[in-house]
């Protein structure tokens, strides 16, 4: 019962005028940022922190406004992958599938309406999940000493290699990159300065708003070069906006389904909301069977992703809040907010900022209503937006990356070295690298390190300690299976390959 | 495959580099077991591993249609696109924010596809805009460079 009165303290820290304002201002900041081509979440929340912080926001306004521009982001996505059918980012992929045809249909406001409505159903049983089940691992993981937090950032990167799928081996140094990149800067046990090249402005360390839009915004405005003109027209949304209950009816099971599973698929590290919209849309593809159209515009095939992106979205914020390890880019990145505001998440935070952590958790609920809502009167605004062309575009995104890198420390120091990181992440995004691992490890870098070390100085150097609980053993036991999961992965293939040639 | 190749050994002679370098890192005082060097070589030898792995087997790039092969036209391009923003860092403080971004805000327009004209009307008013937004209502400080006159 506990948790309830934490929630109703939570409402009344999110109900708050001010934070009510804050969370309007986030869902449409984010919804335009998620529309433009180019920037997603995590460029989206990466540049509000430095302003957030310039405006003087309470922490738990913050918090919200980071949240809410979060989850406007995936709506933004949504826009453009159902009108233009190009997908903003990868988790819309499957959105696309089924909401382009119906928007060819005539029926474009309709599928963005229920598009909202499932994301909206799916974030709600993911938070609810989240409200059941994130006191409870907090409490657990308050068990948790620095040798089983280490095994369990281990975990944590291998998953993103073992979840990746297709190119195991660049996630993991795209991973390594970032976890090494973390030691730059004065080392806080010792006092030695690390890969500083005797250059003041790095005994920091590397700013992680540097590092963010140097790697997604500076990469994505040299990729933008290479795509000038896009002939796409977009679909006008006219007619019906809203669904009607007949719809919402028939979609609801596949809502329920997608929901649970894609907010299991958010809980866990590396997963995301990529794999669970892939796996939620095949799931019900196979369910159907022959009875649907999937492909040509069934409604089943618009929710099944757009409710687990929601759940999944929302449910990546169970291990990042409990357990202080971002399960995906964008909750790193929030992470790195929270370190700016001197919060560290973990299972002491429900302790002992219980207004911070519910407050969000109320402040997604609010969130999630405000952007159903929204979805009516702003439609056509939005559809405007997404004709701003390229060219006027692209030098705001630079202008606005470029403030957003300054209000950190105010060097141009820093303009430079996102540029070096940008010109970085574009090479790696050319060659095929995956580039959140490289966020995640550089979040994770610093924790990993410190509690590396602690473990080892309580075991007085022996390394016995790193597997010696329970726990440990169980997580090492897990991270093994994660490392066979892409061999099983290639093994299996090749051998349906082998039997296929051999039916032939 | 090839270009893979070269980022492979490239990287990894950075790698090299950086282990060198990191090395002689050694607490005066310790106090504890661990000292500031293991981890970062650590993570230089993991990295290594992956990458003398990915010298020998590297695996395909997958093209997608949208994704045209770079092309001289595009690499000039992006060569230049590099270079104003480099002009922008540099320019920053010692013009000022406004002055500055219009200066590569506008060949970045161009450089886009953009028309001289509305290029050059769009972009002086978003960064008289932007300065006005993030400086006076939202307390971002921006340097006003040279046109520090006006003010005051």
């Amino acid at each position: 019962m506990d948790t309830f009165g934490y929630l109703g303290q939570g409402f009344g820290v999110a109900l708050t005028p001010y934070n009510l304002i804050t969370a309007l201002c986030g869902t449409l900041i984010g919804t335009v940022v998620g529309l433009l081509p180019g920037l997603g979440p995590i460029n989206g929340v990466a540049l509000l922190i430095p302003i957030a912080f310039a405006l003087g926001l309470p922490p738990e306004s913050a918090l919200i406004l980071l949240a809410a521009v979060y989850l406007g982001c995936e709506y933004g996505g949504r826009i453009s992958s159902i009108l233009l059918n190009i997908p903003g980012e990868a988790s819309t992929v499957m959105t696309t599938l089924d909401g382009y045809p119906m928007a060819r249909k005539g029926l474009a406001g309709v599928a963005l309406s229920l598009s909202a409505w499932s994301s909206f159903i799916g974030a709600f049983i993911a938070t609810c999940g989240m409200v059941l089940f994130a006191p409870l691992l907090a409490k657990w993981a308050i068990a948790f000493g620095p040798a089983e937090y280490f095994v369990l950032m281990v975990f944590a990167i291998v998953c993103l290699g073992g979840m990746a799928g297709d190119r195991p081996l660049k996630t993991f140094i795209a991973a390594l990159i970032g976890l090494f990149l973390s030691t730059v800067g004065i080392d806080a046990n010792s006092g030695v300065y690390r890969f500083t090249g005797d250059n003041i402005h790095l005994t920091d360390g590397i700013q992680f708003v540097v590092l963010v839009l140097g790697l997604f915004s500076i990469s994505e405005i040299l990729l933008l070069l290479e795509k000038t003109h896009r002939g796409q027209e977009a679909v006008k949304a006219t007619g019906r906006m809203m669904f009607n209950f007949k719809e919402a009816s028939a979609v609801f099971v596949v809502n329920i389904r997608c929901g649970l599973l894609g907010f299991i698929m958010g809980v866990l590290p590396g997963a995301g909301a990529t794999l669970a919209s892939a796996v939620a849309y095949m799931t019900e593809k196979r369910l159907a069977g022959t009875s649907g159209k999937f492909g040509e515009g069934d409604m089943r095939g618009l929710a099944a992703p757009e409710t687990a992106i929601g759940a999944s979205a929302c449910g990546a914020l169970v291990p990042m809040l409990t357990l202080g390890v971002p399960g995906s880019g964008t909750t790193a990145v929030m992470i790195g907010a929270l370190s700016l505001y001197n919060i560290t998440p973990g299972p002491l935070l429900f302790q002992q900022q219980p207004d911070i952590v519910w407050g969000l958790i109320a402040s997604l609920f609010i969130a999630n209503i405000m952007l159903v809502i929204l979805n009516i009167p702003m439609i056509r605004i939005f559809t405007r937006i997404l004709s701003v062309p390229n060219w006027a575009l692209v030098p705001v995104i630079a202008i606005i990356t470029a403030i957003g890198v300054y209000a950190v420390h105010a060097t141009t120091f820093d303009l430079f070295l996102m540029i070096g990181i940008g010109i970085f992440g574009y090479i790696l995004r050319k060659l095929d690298f995956p580039l959140s691992p490289v966020l995640l490890g550089f979040i994770l870098g610093g924790l990993m390190e410190q509690n590396l070390r602690r473990a080892l100085s309580i075991s007085n150097g022996a390394l016995e300690i790193l597997w010696a609980s329970p726990i440990t053993l169980g997580v090492w036991v897990l991270t093994a299976i994660m490392l066979l999961m892409p061999v099983l992965r290639i093994w299996r293939k090749r051998s349906a390959k082998r039997r296929a040639l051999a039916n032939a | 495959m090839f270009i893979q190749r070269i980022f492979a050994s490239v990287l990894l002679v950075v790698c090299a580099g950086l282990a060198i370098m990191a090395w002689p890192y050694q607490a005066a005082f310790s106090y504890e077991p661990v000292g500031p060097r293991a981890f970062p070589l650590l993570m230089l030898a993991l990295m290594a591993l992956g990458l003398i792995y990915m010298i020998f087997r590297p695996s395909p790039v997958v093209h997608s249609e949208e994704d045209p092969q770079l092309d001289r036209q595009t690499l000039t391009k992006i060569g230049l696109c590099v270079l104003l923003l480099l002009v922008f860092a540099g320019t920053f403080e010692p013009l000022g924010f406004i002055l500055s971004s219009a200066l590569v805000g506008i060949p970045m327009a161009r450089l886009y596809g953009g028309r001289w004209l509305p290029g050059i009307l769009i972009i002086s008013l978003m960064s008289v805009g932007l300065y006005l937004l993030f400086d006076k209502a939202m307390d971002v400080p921006l340097p006003l460079g040279l046109l520090d006159v006006l003010e005051n």
